[in-house]
């Protein structure tokens, strides 16, 4: 989604930096670092500050998965796709070997199945309704569009949704994750994943080149690529795994669900170790949520220190449609398919576990049939 | 637009504090997937194990 569209000010209003919102943000960040820290969690405010940056990055990049991925399926524009892939490489670098070399750290992995491939389909369809994937979604939201503000509602009530179908749908069948540094070791599954996503560009820039497309990333996405790329590593060597989104947001809607009296102890999802403990615990001391936060605010400052925050009008009502539409898909696809753009596609491939791969496969069909759609809500195709 | 913002905003940062004021706290940040058995970053069992 483009930050023109998100922040441009409305006819007539000064330019300038938005006092209200960036001391907001800059407020809000420094209250959840501060209570981090008088819990004694220095890595905690690491890891909202590491969520800050990204926030920043992609906002001042424009970094978007879904467009890129769009332009590249309706015109074979490969620039912001290639750019997507310099993340992960700089990101595979430290993550291969320190999750195989180090007890305290991991990789993103998942199982093979169903689950992952109908989650992930399910995904790329939400995404282009709602013009915002995972990372989209946060820092459009942060960036002041009240539209991915429902999106990301809906992107909420649609995870708890996904995490109770969720175990269903594993019992559907899978295989245990498949991850290259378990057969190749830390070093020859780093290479290994590296030799993966130089032969994935390759395929995208022969695609762009048989399409006359253009398949250079441009100076946006080279840079952002290699800020976000770095941002990652930080965000890994903080919290212990790579980088995510959704679970954040399931862990959010859960707690809102169960403040107004759903009862999550019959839910097998809610009563697997990890999910039982997010929700019992402090949400900041969920590794997800803490960069979220980081990542809206950090989007917010960005935004209001550069012009008037948050002064566009409301889209139409169909376009509103598709936000919530498009929300509701993302946050039940990613349930099921682990993670969104970053945590399956992003943070799987960057540990070295084929269900990055699988993720990318299946929601790109996804995303062919949201673009499809989009005409139905007075969305344009590209 | 900006009014709600202010109120989203505003809601969120009640609901995190008191959330985080009336909640145990793991003593650091955890991820799902730092807990015994879980095979996917929402803390899923692997198949093999079911």
């Amino acid at each position: 989604m483009s930050t023109a569209s998100v922040a441009a000010p409305s006819a007539g209003a000064a330019l300038g930096i938005d006092r209200l919102f960036l001391g907001l943000a800059l407020a809000a960040t420094a209250i959840l670092i501060a209570l981090v820290l008088l819990d004694g969690q220095p890595l905690s405010a690491a890891l909202i500050l590491g969520g800050f940056g990204l926030g920043v990055a992609f906002l001042k990049a424009e970094f978007s998965y879904t467009a890129s991925w769009r332009r590249f399926l309706t015109r074979g524009e490969a620039g912001g796709l290639l750019g997507g892939l310099i993340v992960i490489a700089i990101a595979a670098v430290v993550v291969v070997p320190m999750a195989a070399l180090k007890s305290d750290f991991g990789g993103a992995i998942a199982p093979l199945g169903p689950s992952l491939i109908i989650g992930a389909f399910v995904f790329g369809i939400g995404m282009q309704l709602a013009n915002g994937c995972g990372s989209g979604t946060l820092y459009t939201v942060g960036g002041g569009s009240g539209r991915m503000l429902l999106t990301l509602f809906w992107f909420i009530v649609g995870s708890v949704a996904g995490s109770l179908s969720l175990p269903s749908f594993m019992a559907l069948g899978g295989i245990d994750p498949v991850l290259a540094s378990d057969y190749l070791g830390p070093w020859g599954g780093l290479a290994a994943t590296l030799a993966s996503i130089a032969l994935a560009a390759g395929l995208i820039v022969a695609v762009a080149k048989r399409r006359g497309a253009n398949f250079k990333p441009n100076r946006n996405y080279v840079i952002g690529g290699i800020v976000i790329g770095l941002l990652s590593i930080a965000v890994f060597l903080a919290g212990g795994h790579p980088w995510s989104v959704t679970f954040g947001f399931t862990v959010w809607g859960a707690k809102v669900a169960q403040a107004l009296g759903f009862d999550f102890s019959h839910a097998a999802f809610w009563q697997w170790p990890g999910p039982k403990h997010a929700l019992a615990d402090s949400v900041l001391s969920d590794t997800s949520s803490l960069t979220d936060f980081g990542m809206i605010f950090g989007a917010m400052a960005a935004a209001a220190a550069s012009h008037p925050y948050a002064r566009a009008a409301w889209p139409p009502l169909k376009s509103l449609l598709a936000a919530a539409v498009g929300g509701l898909l993302m946050g039940w696809g990613a349930r099921l398919g682990f993670g969104c753009n970053i945590g399956a596609f992003v943070g799987g491939v960057a540990s070295g576990s084929l269900h990055g791969w699988v993720w990318f496969a299946a929601a790109l069909p996804g995303c062919l049939i949201g673009i499809r759609l989009r005409p139905l809500f007075g969305l344009s195709k590209d | 637009m900006r009014k709600t913002y202010i109120a989203v905003i505003t809601l969120a940062l009640v609901a995190i504090i008191g959330n985080h004021l009336t909640s145990p706290s793991s003593g650091r940040a955890v991820s799902p997937e730092d807990f015994a058995g879980a095979c996917a970053p929402c803390g899923a069992p692997c198949p093999s194990k079911k």
